[in-house]
Order: structure tokens, then C-alpha cells, then sequence
């Protein structure tokens, strides 16, 4: 007599009757062993169930609310930047390109092109950001403080960024560049805090 | 019925979808234990499930937008950390390069003669397997939808689970039920 295997003594706990299923109920209710041995499973499965409920050693939840407030303002920073980058990157170079007073100093092609380098800089920064994929990642307390205050104040070099077409014009090719090294460094230094996470949990 | 719950899940969610920390962490203690339990009864160390408990309540805070209140809170919860888990697994593995192994955890020699009780026997199933086990029996994830969470066949969630019930069994030396 052939005994009922472990895969045919667990269909007989699924729901619904798969086909041969009867068969099998019926041979485990006329053989004493494989009853048995169902028990034995029915009970194994009771025992797995009551085991304790293991805790955590600690409390997690400020590092997670610090990682989900960092991600909301990093969700606006990025509807921000969409719109207002691209209107502050046009409005930069407007500003240089654009002819001054006649007390205004001219913007010097040496200015034009720096302008033009960072401002593509800054994109690659932020696309190398991206490839962090920051957001997915788990990030321990301290780096997202760390990155939440570079992201506040990129903000806010973002809303300077945009007030910058209101400026004298003598004062706004200086203010434009300013702005734009400032927000290459901040971003220089976000990249550097997710690289050095990255590295540390080792992918 | 769900095993886990949140008496004012009402209140609380919209004040998570909100944003509210004191709505947030009124989540977290509802659901900190059953999860990390989950992760911890899967993954093969307390950081891997700390980490696992990290990833699912952001994604729960972060997604919670999607909740839409037809199921349980629990079993939606459920999901995002059973996913969790099963991707830390397939992570661990990459890294070590060490492919889906169906066999067990290496034992020292001496043990196999030693009846084990039901938490080293779990320990020394492989994640794989142990992770059948605890998704199926305890947590009540049908066959279909562990394939689906493990990108795997029905057949291959049912084998698992057959060969892991004949490993526990053989490890524990239980005697027939009187």
C-alpha cells in the first residue's frame, strides 16, 4: 500500500478539490498512518502559528518620519524644479545675453560660457542624483537630516534663482553666476551624501 | 478577521495621507510588531529585518494615497511588507551570489542528531523555504499568490513548502499525535 506524500498530505489542507484530491482524502481516512501523519502536519502548523511575535530592539519611527518628510519636500522640490529650473536656466542666460544700459557692463564671453557650463553641470548632478534613486533607498537618520537641510537650502537658492530678472542689470550677471556655483556645490555635496550611503550599505 | 488592527483606522488614515506625525506613528505602533515579526520570521538577520521594517512604513506613508479602504488595513500592509521582505531576500542573494538553493542551511554535524525545537528547525530551512512556510501557514497567502510575490510558479511555492514540512518534521522527531 502506497502512503500519501507530503505534497498530496498538503493539498488535502488547501481549499477547493484539486483533481485526485478526493482520492487522497479518502485513502487518508481509511489509513491509519497517513491520519496520523496529517496530524502531525495539522499540528506543526498550529505550533508555527502560536509562536511568539518577535519585536524590533528599537523604535524606528523617527528615522522614518525624517525619511518620509524628506521625501515629500524632495516630491515638491522636484515639481518645483521642473518648471522653475528651466524658467531660471532661461532666464539666466537671457540675462547675460541680453544687452545692458549704456552704464551696465557688458557680460564678457568668458561670463556667457561659464554661465552655460554650470547651468549643464547642474543637470548632470541632479541626473546623477537620480541614479541614486534616493527615494527607494533606506537611509538612516543622520543622512537624511543631512540631506534635507542641502535640499532646503537648494530651495532656496532655486527661489533666488528666480527672482534674479528683477535685479539691476549690473548686478544681476554677478548674482546669476553666484547663484548657479552655489547650487553646483549643493548639489556636489548631495551627491556625496548619497554615494557615501550607497557605499556603505554596499550596493 | 484580521489578527492585527487599528480600532480608530478611520481617524487615522487621513491624517496619514495628510501627513500628520502623530497619525503616522499612531500607525507605526499599530503595526510595528506584526510587521517586523513578518520580516524577521523571513530574513535571515535582525538587521535585514529592521531594514524591511524601515522600507515597508515608508512605502507605507509614502502610499498610503492608494489605500483605499475596501480591504484591511493589516492585509494591505501585509503586502508591502511581505514584498519587502522577498526583495531582501533576492537582494542577499545577488550579493552573495549565491544562487536559489533549495537545500538547508549548513548544520555542524553534532546537531543532526539533536531534536531541535520549532524556531532552530525554521532557522535552518533555507530563506526560501522558510519564507513559503511562514507566508502559506501562517500568514495565509495561497500558492497563486506566492508565485506572484516570488516572480515563481504555483508548483514551485507548493514543492517548497512539501520539501520544507518533511525537513521540519524529520528535524523535530515528533511523535504521532495521541
Amino acid at each position: 500500500m502506497t502512503h500519501l506524500t507530503m505534497e498530496q498530505l498538503l493539498a488535502l489542507r488547501e481549499p477547493g478539490l484539486e483533481p485526485g484530491v478526493q482520492g487522497w482524502r479518502d485513502h487518508a481516512t481509511a489509513c491509519e498512518l497517513c491520519r496520523a501523519e496529517l496530524d502531525r502536519l495539522d499540528q506543526r502548523v498550529a505550533r508555527l502559528r502560536a509562536l511568539p511575535t518577535l519585536a524590533p530592539a528599537r523604535n524606528r519611527f523617527a528615522e522614518i518620519r525624517a525619511r518620509a518628510v524628506t521625501d515629500r519636500r524632495r516630491r515638491r522640490m522636484v515639481v518645483v524644479s521642473l518648471g522653475g529650473l528651466a524658467l531660471a536656466a532661461t532666464v539666466a542666460l537671457a540675462v547675460v545675453l541680453s544687452p545692458g544700459t549704456a552704464a551696465a557692463p557688458s557680460p564678457t564671453l568668458a561670463e556667457q560660457q561659464e554661465l552655460e557650463d554650470i547651468i549643464g553641470r547642474s543637470q548632470s548632478l541632479e541626473g546623477a542624483i537620480q541614479a541614486y534613486n534616493p527615494e527607494q533607498r533606506v537611509t538612516d537618520g543622520r543622512t537624511a537630516v543631512v540631506a534635507a537641510t542641502l535640499e532646503d537650502r537648494l530651495a532656496r537658492v532655486d527661489q533666488q534663482l528666480q527672482m534674479v530678472d528683477m535685479m539691476d542689470q549690473s548686478l544681476r550677471q554677478h548674482e546669476a553666476l553666484r547663484l548657479w556655483r552655489e547650487r553646483v556645490g549643493l548639489l556636489n555635496a548631495l551627491v556625496d551624501v548619497h554615494a557615501t550611503r550607497a557605499r556603505a550599505i554596499g550596493f | 478577521m484580521d489578527a492585527y488592527g487599528l480600532a480608530n483606522a478611520d481617524a487615522v488614515v487621513p491624517g496619514v495621507k495628510s501627513g500628520d506625525p502623530a497619525a503616522q506613528e499612531a500607525l507605526y505602533r499599530a503595526f510595528e510588531a506584526p510587521v517586523y515579526n513578518l520580516a524577521r520570521r523571513i530574513c535571515r538577520t535582525t538587521e535585514d529585518a529592521e531594514d524591511v521594517l524601515q522600507e515597508t512604513f515608508f512605502e507605507v506613508f509614502r502610499s498610503i494615497g492608494r489605500y483605499r479602504g475596501d480591504g484591511s488595513l493589516w492585509g494591505w500592509i501585509r503586502t508591502i511588507a511581505s514584498s519587502k521582505a522577498l526583495m531582501r531576500l533576492r537582494r542577499n542573494k545577488y550579493r552573495d551570489t549565491d544562487e536559489l538553493q533549495d537545500d538547508v542551511t549548513p548544520v555542524r554535524r553534532e546537531d543532526a542528531a539533536l531534536r531541535m525545537d520549532l524556531e532552530s528547525a525554521l532557522e535552518r530551512l533555507s530563506e526560501t523555504a522558510r519564507a513559503v512556510v511562514w507566508l502559506h501557514d501562517v500568514e495565509g497567502y495561497t500558492h497563486e499568490e506566492i508565485a506572484g510575490m516570488m516572480d515563481r510558479t504555483v508548483s514551485f511555492s507548493k514543492s517548497q513548502l512539501a520539501r520544507a514540512h518533511s525537513r521540519l518534521r524529520r528535524w523535530l522527531q515528533e511523535e504521532v499525535p495521541a
